[in-house]
């Protein structure tokens, strides 16, 4: 049982990503009240973008900072061109024009990249191995964590700590109150969802070397992350910490453990959760 | 008023008299594409009964079809000698059960989250039918060959295109009545105004959670009912059957034709199959043009198809006295 660090390191490691994508999703739901199916395809356009970016030039740290870039771009437009389009429809048609752009965005990329898998190579101190506790072990997957505890320390930081977070928690409550008192809230929506946007985007360049690029990388990513979402509670950031880190390590040691079943394991944890508190572990009851 | 009310019997006798006589006309070709249009229109149908007529937004309603489908496929295959009928009648009671027990969990939750939910159980059971080899046959599907069709005193043979077009087109067909029948009697007038005020319902008197209960397990039903006759029609079952595509195909079909009326849905089946027929031939991306038609539909056009029809027949009967029922309508109300 040499192996038990190993496995608790590897789902350290996706725990990492699986916040990463599950941030932007529970920060834009909890915020705007939109769940975005897009979510999932827009951290693939960032991992494709930080393929060809990749092959371009080779510079990973450029493709961390351009990609999401890209993505934050794409986002806003999205908001401001569709997403408020449909706005006054209610949530059904918000959550169908996502869902559309999906499946746009995942055809799209199979029409330009390809429909097979293409794998990313960084070298660099990335690459390398490191020994950690006895064990040798690749730098990039604890590169992972360390991105998600910043990304989340950040984030929670200009949510609880600054005036821009206490304008953003004020226009969930009451917008018209907040529009009313001079602050642009269509606007602020719109940096909210893009944001959202970009956080998926940089997902998606980490992901692309750890489980590769591929096209069904959005639907694989997608499930997870809203099991996450539901176990962590919706809209809560310090749920969707805690729930990344559970299912993140209940697939590593669900693979050792259970081969057959593992799976199965994360939705049996979900439907648990559901019966025994359906607001999820830190859902505020509807 | 009497005509409208007349209306939906005669058009169905029209729809089923032109079925009837479609062997005649159609090549082959043709009759397999109907054939599968008539079982994707009733799944359509029985995903509206959730989406047009409750206002459910559920990405999971392949569950039911999958289950309905590999129920037939997985008895057909190891209980020899078992009539089509009972296999049928199983692929129902498993759904049914399914629809049940889901739905109890589901239904707890409305609106995105029901949406999430469902998404997510409808992976589980893709995952399941994906790993467990032994059952579903995983990646390589299940094959099987059509039994009989056993009448008590004949028993027919359905391996011919022929002969199982007009067993679907019988069965089917009393189901997709069954279902417009289901949205005429009170239970089916009670969904539809718990879409409009659940609060005033509730207050009313109903039980609205036993009657979205009663409602997801009747199209998890039907869904299941839709998926048994796509095993039957391809004489194979694969672990696609139950994956999120195939309701992500079922959301575009209702989508398109209209959640809005009874029949959009078929029209959007009709639509998407044939589309899918003629535009795979000429391009590999027809998805993304089913895509953006979708998006284009959900920005512009929300009704879909039916609403275009509708509006254009608008046009033309507008002289001839809308105003009068709809001003009495408001008189009575």
């Amino acid at each position: 049982m040499v192996d038990i660090p190993v496995f608790f390191l590897h789902g350290l490691a996706y725990s990492g990503l699986l916040f990463l994508v599950s941030a932007g999703l529970t920060l834009v739901f909890g915020m705007m009240n939109v769940l975005n199916f897009a979510h999932a395809a827009m951290y693939m356009l960032g991992a494709y973008f930080s393929y060809s970016l990749l092959q371009a030039t080779g510079q990973f740290w450029l493709s961390l900072m351009v990609c999401p870039t890209l993505l934050f771009a794409v986002g806003a437009l999205i908001e401001r061109f569709l997403l408020r389009r449909v706005h006054l429809f209610g949530h059904l048609h918000e959550l169908l024009l996502t869902f559309g752009l999906a499946y746009i965005i995942t055809e799209v990329v199979k029409w330009i990249w390809g429909n097979f898998p293409l794998a990313v190579n960084i070298g660099g101190l990335l690459g390398d191995t490191v020994e950690i506790i006895g064990i040798t072990y690749p730098v990039y997957r604890i590169f992972i964590f360390v991105c998600a505890g910043f990304v989340g320390a950040t984030m929670a930081f200009i949510l609880y700590k600054t005036r821009l977070g206490i304008i953003l928690r004020a226009a969930v409550n009451d917008s018209e109150m907040v529009n009313a008192l001079g602050f642009n809230v269509p606007l602020v929506f719109m940096g909210v969802f893009a944001f959202g946007a970009a956080l998926s985007g940089f997902a998606g360049v980490i992901a692309g070397p750890l489980l590769t690029t591929y096209p069904g990388m959005a639907h694989d990513i997608l499930i997870d992350a809203f099991v996450v979402i539901v176990i962590g509670g919706f809209g809560s950031l310090g749920g969707a910490v805690v729930a990344s880190l559970l299912i993140g390590e209940l697939q590593a040691f669900g693979v050792l453990l259970f081969p057959k079943l593992s799976v199965a394991l994360v939705y049996l944890l979900m439907a648990a959760v559901l019966i025994i508190k359906p607001s999820g572990l830190f859902g505020e009851e509807s | 008023m009497m005509t409208h009310k007349n209306n939906p019997y005669l058009l169905m006798a029209a729809l089923f008299a032109a079925g009837a006589a479609m062997p005649l006309v159609l090549k082959p070709y043709h009759l397999n594409m109907l054939t599968e249009i008539i079982l994707f229109a009733l799944y359509a149908v029985s995903y509206n009964l959730l989406l047009g007529y409750a206002g459910l937004l559920s990405f999971g309603h392949a569950m039911f079809f999958g289950m309905g489908a590999f129920t037939v496929a997985v008895s057909l295959i190891h209980i020899p000698g078992l009539s089509i009928w009972s296999a049928i009648g199983l692929a129902v009671t498993m759904t049914t059960a399914v629809g049940f027990v889901a739905g109890g969990l589901l239904l707890r939750h409305k609106g995105s989250y029901f949406a999430l939910l469902t998404l997510a159980f409808n992976s589980l059971f893709y995952a399941v039918a994906t790993k467990w080899h032994t059952i579903t046959g995983g990646d390589d599907g299940l094959s099987l060959t059509r039994p009989n069709l056993a009448l008590g005193f004949t028993s027919v043979n359905l391996a011919g295109i022929e002969s199982f077009y007009y067993f679907t087109l019988v069965i089917v067909g009393a189901a997709i009545v069954f279902c417009w029948y289901f949205t005429q009697t009170a239970m089916g007038q009670t969904v539809l105004m718990m879409r409009e005020n659940e609060e005033r319902m509730k207050f009313l008197g109903y039980n609205t959670n036993i009657s979205r209960l009663i409602l997801f397990t009747f199209t998890g039903a039907v869904a299941g009912l839709a998926g048994a006759f796509y095993t039957l029609h391809f004489q194979f079952c694969s672990q696609s059957a139950i994956s999120v595509d195939m309701t992500t195909t079922v959301l575009l079909m209702t989508f398109v034709g209209g959640t809005g009326t009874f029949w959009g849905p078929m029209l959007g089946a009709l639509v998407y199959i044939v589309l899918q027929n003629y535009l795979s031939d000429i391009t590999d991306r027809w998805p993304l043009f089913m895509g953006l038609i979708f998006v284009f539909m959900v920005l512009f056009i929300p009704g879909g198809l039916s609403q275009i029809i509708q509006s254009v027949r608008g046009l033309f009967a507008g002289k001839r006295g809308t105003g009068k029922p709809l001003a009495a309508k408001e008189a009575s109300s």
